[in-house]
């Protein structure tokens, strides 16, 4: 008690991080709620707001960008899961998750890069398509490849912390479900996958608000076809100049965060008060 | 051993509450130099916060800490001459053995040849001289508390705190460390004040005792004292086990209970007063039912090694609890008897002050 | 557990193995294919690397690159640490929770919000963007990640440690230089290794806050990248590749190596 006070006495070290949230947390959120109230001459409107909500273009974009959010995040889901699971069984879990992580070390837009030479027209993914007799598709520009590579971007960030939680678990709340009579599905989906569903919803919230807001796959795998609340938003500020309308949007953009968030944090403080000791 | 008169360490009226709950209440204790106290209790009685407000971890909400004549209130824990042996240890996991009993000497700026000096000294006290060199994951948890307390006491305190040092080591190692311990204090002549929960522990090393209980002290005295003459019920079943009996104070050295009169050694209460009485289990011998000062009928024992644990009924349907070197018939009555000064009769809510002063004048025989 | 079903877990974890590698090594192959294209290899080159050395606007922008992301993770450390230090130190949980609640908010807020939001607010306090916007956005991107890997650290450090500190007779400044710093050391360390990927990977962020003048290479690659192919972009992957490398080995080695070293310091100076 002495010692917490004593400390807390001299707080000017504590300046630079207060003035950090202060700075960088606090005023670039208000600023940008602030100017999505003015319309591209600066005058103060609600213009932006009425437009978008009264725009079916603006409305089936933000549809359209949950959507893929949603499959995304799902299609990375089906693979980590289970890559998670099987990474806990092998004998040196912890080298195979540092090989499964360091992609994330690769730049961002180098493997975005190196799709569009694999799912160019004569590009490797073709040649293997007229190598089984399907014949060369169009596959680049295509809502597919979008998917399909942002799902290869995220799977790390799925992976991590599913392992985690699986890892986490008391074996022998696994024996005891097999003790008392379950069988291997009855025990993975009564005990295990409840028990690790904390590292699910870590992993969704990972995975999907990323998804609604990446804007240079889109255009560099998805050719525009698919525009994401991110590829809005950056059109608006660095192309049309309508800071207001993209800022409106990012607070849109927001809301869904914290909807999100709502949704996959309060089920993991119920669950992990219910695991603690 | 200094002779020394006045307390090393005094407590006065010391109060600490966080918020509206009291964990101190009024405490007053005298610590003497070069003597071996144990503070006793339950869990969350207070007795560790008393430690943390002598080593100077936590504030006293009123009331004046003293050390060697001085109030130390004020001073932060870091200018007390007191050390700490702490219950988890606290060792400091990134520095050695050796660089965690140099940790203190070199904030004080002990030369270089004198900290290599006292380090070798004090590793060798708790016997672990060739250790200096392990890191503190490598060795067991019995070393780790050795080496607490070579870095407490390279210090060389006045005083000697320790916190339940013993409570996470293994039966057979805690008692090897209650005599090593207890022959550390004698050796180094220094105060210390132990604190626990285990009975025995405290029984085993002390010189004195205090007995503590929601946040106040209840009783201080030597062992012998405090185990043959508990002042209430708390103290008589937290200190060895006691069969606690409801009576009544006839007159001086007269108590009756289950409706007979017997002679004891306790006087100076009102007459007729109602009064608990304490009987320990191996002070009642066992003889045939009709030689027994009290008839009681045996409903179960158990096999405890060196003794019988039994449990028996009296007419009042009070238990009693008797260690016997024979076994017994269970559902057979038995006869009890017991001297007159194994009776300890306890007057009901009675001060300790009150209580010493009336032992002082009907215990001289 | 029967030796074909542990098999097929293996092939599994395999395949995703590969799939997670093959674009990588990909670009890489082709970094040293003659011709101009991904599609087929035409036999080996160096020339796309001599391009690339050669290339002077390239190497600027890859030294740019490594001063922001060395500057940047340099004090968002600092400041993450003292940050978390002083996390550690609020009493009150309502001030605790909602200083860490602010901290979070950049941690999972959409790279295309973050750099909105620094660009109005760049622009409002009429900073030119450049190379000091973003540097400044690095630093505030980086700052939470520090503080979520040094916290944990100091939380785990029992309090009865700092009580046993202060008992040995250490003041506020020797607790802090040396018990809880040497303590939360890996902490710190990996927050800021942390902070250097997070500065290496950036792109969107600094897309909105760089300007016209100053480009990163994530920058640069996405408008080569949008042209089409171009090998040079493959060599520079595959020094890219080579540096993720660099960086992850030797952060194991500086771990292994300051563990290793503070141990045999201290055997030699006692003998």
């Amino acid at each position: 008690m002495q010692r917490k006070q004593r400390l807390s006495r001299n707080t000017a070290y504590f300046i630079p991080y207060m003035l950090w949230i202060l700075l960088f947390v606090i005023a670039p959120v208000l600023l940008l709620i602030y100017q999505s109230f003015f319309n591209i001459d600066g005058q103060f409107t609600f213009a932006n707001y009425q437009t978008y909500f009264s725009s079916n273009t603006y409305l089936m974009m933000t549809l359209n960008s949950v959507w893929y959010a949603f499959l995304i995040t799902l299609a990375t889901l089906l693979i980590s899961y289970p890559t998670a699971y099987v990474l806990n069984e092998t004998k040196y879990p912890q080298l195979w998750l540092l090989l499964i992580i360091m992609p994330t070390w690769i730049n961002l837009l180098l493997k975005a890069y190196a799709f569009i030479g694999i799912f160019s027209q004569s590009g490797i993914a073709n040649q293997f398509l007229s190598f089984i007799g399907i014949g060369p598709q169009q596959l680049l520009f295509t809502n597919f490849s979008f998917i399909f590579v942002a799902a290869y971007i995220q799977i790390p960030f799925m992976v991590l912390p599913i392992y985690n939680s699986i890892s986490e678990l008391n074996p022998s709340y696994v024996n005891a479900s097999r003790d008392l009579g379950a069988t291997n599905w009855q025990t993975f989906s009564r005990v295990i996958f409840p028990l690790t569903l904390p590292g699910v919803k870590a992993g969704i919230q990972a995975v999907f608000i990323p998804s609604l807001s990446l804007f240079m796959l889109t255009r560099l795998i998805g050719g525009n076809k698919v525009i994401t609340l991110g590829t809005a938003i950056e059109e608006h500020f660095l192309t049309t100049m309508n800071w207001g309308m993209g800022s409106t949007i990012g607070v849109v953009l927001i809301i869904a965060m914290v909807i999100i968030m709502m949704l996959t944090s309060g089920g993991k403080r119920r669950t992990r008060k219910g695991m603690t000791k | 051993m200094a002779v020394n008169t006045q307390p090393i360490v005094r407590l006065n009226h010391v109060c600490k509450s966080y918020g509206d709950h009291q964990i101190l209440k009024d405490i007053n204790l005298e610590l003497e130099a070069g003597k071996f106290y144990t503070l006793l209790g339950p869990s969350g009685c207070g007795k560790t916060t008393i430690l943390r407000t002598i080593a100077g971890f936590t504030a006293v909400t009123s009331g004046e800490v003293e050390f060697d004549g001085k109030v130390i209130n004020g001073l932060p824990a870091n200018q007390r001459q007191v050390n700490t042996v702490f219950q988890d240890y606290a060792l400091f996991p990134h520095m050695n053995v050796a660089e965690n009993v140099a940790f203190g000497l070199k904030l004080h700026k002990v030369s270089k040849d004198e900290i290599d000096q006292r380090v070798q000294d004090a590793l060798a006290m708790v016997q672990l001289a060739d250790f200096g060199d392990r890191e503190i994951s490598e060795i067991s948890g019995g070393q780790q508390q050795r080496v607490a307390i070579a870095r407490a006491l390279v210090m060389r305190p006045k005083v000697l705190l320790l916190d339940e040092p013993l409570s996470a080591l293994d039966a057979k190692l805690r008692k090897d460390m209650q005599y090593e311990l207890r022959d550390l204090q004698q050796r180094l002549g220094i105060t210390f004040l132990f604190v626990t929960h285990d009975q025995e522990e405290a029984l085993a090393m002390s010189d004195e005792i205090f007995v503590m209980n929601d946040g106040a002290i209840l009783q201080g005295g030597s062992p012998v004292d405090i185990y043959d003459e508990p002042i209430n019920h708390f103290v008589a079943n937290f200190i060895g086990e006691s069969n606690i009996i409801p009576g009544k104070m006839l007159k001086d050295f007269e108590v009756e209970f289950v409706g007979k009169a017997f002679e004891c050694a306790d006087g100076g209460m009102r007459p007729n007063e109602a009064v608990e009485v304490v009987l320990r289990p191996e002070d009642l011998d066992i003889v045939a039912a009709n030689q027994g000062k009290l008839v009681v009928t045996v409903d179960s024992q158990l096999f405890r090694g060196n003794y019988f644990e039994i449990v028996a009924y009296d007419s009042d349907h009070n238990e009693w609890l008797v260690h016997s070197t024979n076994p017994a018939d269970e559902g057979e009555p038995i006869g009890l008897t017991f001297d007159p000064q194994d009776i300890h009769v306890m007057r009901l809510n009675e001060s300790e002050a009150a209580f010493d002063a009336r032992l002082e004048q009907y215990e001289d025989d | 557990m029967s030796l074909r079903n542990f098999k097929w877990r293996n092939l599994y974890l395999w395949l995703v193995f590969i799939v997670l590698y093959a674009p990588i090594i990909f670009l890489i192959v082709y970094s040293f294919s003659k011709g101009d294209t991904m599609n087929n290899f035409h036999g080996f080159t160096w020339s796309h690397y001599q391009d690339l050395f050669a290339d002077s606007r390239l190497i600027a922008i890859f030294l740019d690159t490594l001063l922001v992301a060395l500057l940047s993770s340099i004090l968002a450390t600092v400041i993450g640490t003292l940050g978390a230090l002083g996390i550690n130190n609020t009493t009150k949980a309502i001030t605790k929770n909602t200083l860490l609640s602010l901290n979070n908010i950049l941690m999972v807020s959409p790279d295309v919000i973050i750099g909105a939001s620094f660009l109005i607010f760049f622009t409002a306090l009429k900073i030119p963007l450049g190379f000091g916007s973003v540097l400044l956005s690095h630093i505030a991107f980086s700052i939470p990640i520090v503080v979520l890997m040094v916290l944990p650290k100091i939380q785990e450090m029992s309090s009865s440690l700092l009580d046993a500190a202060a008992d040995l007779g250490a003041n506020n400044w020797q607790l802090l230089s040396q018990v809880i710093v040497p303590y939360i050391m890996p902490g710190i360390f990996s927050g800021f290794f942390m902070a250097l990927t997070y500065s290496l990977d950036d792109f969107a962020v600094t897309f909105f806050v760089t300007g016209n003048g100053f480009t990163t290479l994530s920058v640069e690659i996405y408008s080569r990248a949008r042209q089409g192919i171009n090998l040079e972009i493959n060599a520079l992957s595959g020094l890219m590749f080579l540096m993720a490398l660099i960086l992850v080995v030797g952060y194991y080695f500086i771990n292994q190596y300051s563990r290793k070293h503070r141990r045999t310091a201290t055997r030699g100076r006692r003998k």
